[in-house]
């Protein structure tokens, strides 16, 4: 297969999938704005109702921030959070009825359970009361060691139009790859 | 023995921040714009801080003229939203301690999500004045 042919054939598969945009790599809070603001005019151009853009941008903010923050794979300054550079997975896209907003990043595998098991919690409450946890947990002081993890997954669920996927695969040295999917 | 006078704290609006107004002499704090800082902590850190200075003045010498607040956000993050929270639980108790306190929270009348989050913190408010204020 010549070289055009072959990511010929990368590009038709994500636009088969309904890809709008799809990164893989080290992603900073640089590269999340730029992605933002193509996302926001995409969806401009496109004449999408400003409340569902608004749905759609303030996953995709959330899905990036525990992205930058929560990969394992990581490189980081010595003076602190603004260079953080994280390596994962962002894609955003539209299937027949909704649009998806796509993370993946790897975790520690015991952190990976922990996670998953926040979103099980999560995945079984109903909106009303997805919405007040959210006003539980922004009244509480911040847990031990995080840094806003619990508000953003439920800012994330309060927002989805539909239920949220999500889902471990065990990799070597304790490791896992994490992926959570939201619909709007 | 006459309050030390504290300069007026702004910021202007970035891309991603809000602007930060707080005129001290006049008692007012404006807050307008989009809100997903890199760091929300280091943000709103300094905000928070002078708020507490202030309101202990407020406190020792509530003014004649009511603490005026008024935020008109289009879009904040989850980080960004648990800042407004501090911020919130604070103007609560100093009027809960007498300070005479008034949160406006302007949003646009289409914006679904700015409404819900005015309803939202509004429940949080008994001794301040917490007021939605729709705009076209």
């Amino acid at each position: 297969m010549s070289i055009a042919a072959q990511y010929f054939d990368v590009h038709q598969r994500m636009r088969d999938q309904g890809v709008i945009f799809s990164f893989v790599g080290y992603v900073s809070e640089g590269i999340l704005f730029s992605l933002g603001e193509a996302l926001k005019q995409k969806m401009r151009l496109d004449e999408t109702d400003a409340n569902v853009t608004k749905r759609v941008f303030s996953i995709f903010v959330e899905q990036v921030q525990n992205l930058i923050r929560y990969s394992a794979d990581r490189l980081q300054s010595e003076n602190g959070t603004p260079t953080e550079l994280s390596s994962g997975l962002v894609m955003v896209g539209r299937d027949a009825t909704h649009f998806f907003v796509v993370c993946g990043n790897v975790v520690g595998r015991a952190e990976g359970e922990d996670l998953c098991s926040r979103l099980e919690e999560l995945a079984r409450m109903d909106p009303d009361t997805i919405k007040s946890y959210y006003r539980e947990k922004l009244r509480e002081p911040p847990e031990a060691g995080s840094r806003g993890a619990s508000i953003g997954l439920i800012e994330i669920a309060r927002r989805s139009t539909r239920a949220i996927e999500f889902g471990l695969t065990e990799l070597e040295a304790e490791r896992a790859f994490f992926c959570l999917k939201a619909y709007i | 023995m006459p309050s030390r006078p504290m300069d007026r704290l702004q910021r202007p609006q970035t891309e991603r921040s809000p602007l930060v107004d707080f005129d001290f002499d006049r008692h007012r704090l404006h807050l307008e714009g989009e809100s997903y800082p890199e760091d929300a902590a280091a943000f709103f850190g300094p905000l928070l801080v002078a708020l507490d200075h202030y309101l202990v003045h407020l406190r020792a010498e509530p003014p004649a003229s009511p603490l005026v607040v008024d935020l008109r956000l289009t879009y904040f993050n989850s980080s960004s939203a648990k800042a407004f929270m501090n911020l919130f639980q604070r103007l609560e108790a100093a009027a809960r301690d007498g300070v005479e306190v008034q949160v406006n929270w302007h949003y646009q009348s289409d914006d679904e999500t700015m409404m819900e989050f005015g309803e939202d913190f509004r429940e949080d408010f008994q001794a301040a004045r917490f007021e939605l204020c729709v705009f076209d």
